[in-house]
């Protein structure tokens, strides 16, 4: 008998491998099976997490998934949608150098459609030289903040969302501002 | 809320054996250690129906990421049709549905113990090595409390202490696999137990390679272009193995790395260890299309050694 996935498992491994190729690949846009966050919290979010969700949308699904939600300082998967706060930054769980993989798991809603606006250079692991990328959407300070608070390997890991699009900036990527 | 909202339909069984709860916590795990390359990640490492220490951790990375459409290659000591490599294979289709190659440049998924292909690997394609022992620190820490403390230090000095002290004693390094290396100028790991030979093709290769020990429930990963320096010193290089000038008596193919096979009268004849790479050889020599892809190592050199 040929093993058949269900459609749960099927949408939950396509997930995955866009979340691990662009976590893999920064800077690179890959897509979901469908818009929004849920593709996320399905693949990812069980009873084992702490989750913390600034869009009250969400608390629905992620109740079901049995997750703790907490405030943001506990948490290790944060939903912030649009991000508009960066205060919200500073309370990050960035793990600690004996346990990186205390870091959390921020996802944040953002352009990542081609446009003349602030222009990024990406470097490090998963680049093999350099990458010039666009994100709108995001404060302005948000990338001074997030150098200013890795201190690798302690830091929080980014998936950005734009739809079904998602770009993953790990906490080892650097990020140069133009 | 509903009953019938909170539970699923009736499975013989989840679909690639682990059930949708460990493969949420892989993920995540996986995520974690492609963040921070060459880390050891702490993870559960499931129960599968094989013992620990037979490709476990491999198995179950390749299960979470396997789908219908997956096309499966398993690889023991460069063999495709080794007992461990063949059991692992079937198991794989068996619980997936996936369909299964020989062929390095068809897979998608490569899992493999102990070596890795000698054909360029793609970007599109996934390594998955299975590793016995993911501690590099353990010969000179056998305490893993403090051994990872010294990683969250950086603390790497008896580890060139360690290959100093084999310089001294023997006049060179006498690490042959699992050699130490640093991974993005941060983390030492060990690639798992490949040959030196096999190192080198780690360092800003355009593949992701995931490494995972199931009996010692740590996962790590080494994403594309990613640093990865064998431990050395300034004045001592990196050496490979000598292979590169030997020939397989089988193939013919020269300029590989080699598993050696004693003979009666004392000599050796040596078979290349990458089985499928030896079968595509033997094939193009008897008029067949040249299958072979681009190598990582032309005539016995790597093209840019670290």
């Amino acid at each position: 008998m040929q093993p058949i996935p269900t459609p749960d498992e099927t949408r939950a491994n396509q997930n995955f491998a866009a979340l691990l190729g662009a976590l893999s690949r920064p800077g690179q846009i890959h897509r979901l099976a469908a818009p929004g966050e849920a593709e996320i919290i399905q693949a990812l979010i069980d009873r084992e997490c702490r989750v913390f969700s600034a869009d009250p949308g969400l608390g629905a699904m992620l109740r079901q998934t049995g997750a703790l939600m907490v405030e943001p300082q506990e948490a290790d998967h944060l939903f912030l949608g649009a991000l508009s706060d960066l205060a919200l930054l500073n309370l990050l769980s960035l793990g600690s150098d004996l346990y990186p993989d205390d870091g959390a798991t921020v996802v944040i809603q953002a352009g990542l459609s081609q446009s003349q606006a602030q222009t990024l250079r990406l470097s490090g692991p998963g680049i093999e030289t350099t990458l010039d990328v666009t994100i709108t959407g995001l404060p302005n300070e948000f990338w001074s903040a997030r150098r200013d608070l890795i201190r690798y390997p302690m830091g929080f890991d980014l998936f950005l969302l734009d739809g079904a699009d998602v770009m993953g900036i790990p906490r080892s990527t650097m990020v140069e501002v133009f | 809320m509903s009953l019938s909202s909170l539970t699923k339909p009736w499975e013989p069984m989840s679909y690639g054996f682990l059930d949708p709860s460990a493969k949420r916590e892989l993920r995540r795990k996986m995520l974690k250690a492609v963040a921070v390359p060459g880390c050891q990640m702490p993870y559960a490492s499931r129960e599968v129906p094989m013992a620990r220490g037979w490709g476990t951790g491999g198995l179950q990375v390749s299960l979470t990421l396997i789908n219908p459409k997956t096309r499966v290659k398993v690889i023991d000591q460069g063999a495709d049709d080794s007992v461990n490599a063949a059991s692992i294979r079937r198991f794989l289709a068996r619980v997936s549905g996936a369909p299964t190659t020989l062929d390095t440049l068809d897979a998608d998924l490569i899992q493999s113990r102990h070596r890795i292909p000698e054909e360029k690997l793609r970007a599109d394609q996934i390594l998955v090595l299975q590793v016995p022992n993911p501690e590099p620190l353990r010969p000179v820490e056998p305490n893993m409390s403090i051994a990872r403390q010294m990683h969250g230090d950086a603390d790497y000095g008896r580890m060139w202490l360690q290959l100093y002290e084999q310089i001294v004693r023997s006049g060179r390094v006498m690490q042959g696999a699992s050699y130490p290396s640093m991974v993005n100028g941060r983390h030492v790991m060990t690639p798992s137990p490949i040959p030196r030979w096999d190192v080198p093709k780690l360092h800003m290769a355009k593949h992701l390679t995931i490494l995972s020990a199931g009996r010692e429930k740590r996962i790590f990963a080494v994403p594309p272009f990613t640093r990865v320096e064998p431990l050395v010193f300034d004045d001592v290089p990196y050496r490979v193995e000598e292979h590169g000038q030997l020939t397989c008596y089988r193939s013919g193919a020269e300029g590989f790395f080699m598993n050696e096979i004693p003979q009666p009268d004392g000599s050796a004849l040596h078979e290349i260890s990458d089985s499928e790479y030896g079968v595509k050889h033997i094939r193009t020599a008897q008029g067949e299309p040249d299958a072979r892809g681009e190598t990582w190592y032309q005539n016995g050199q790597m093209e840019d050694t670290p």
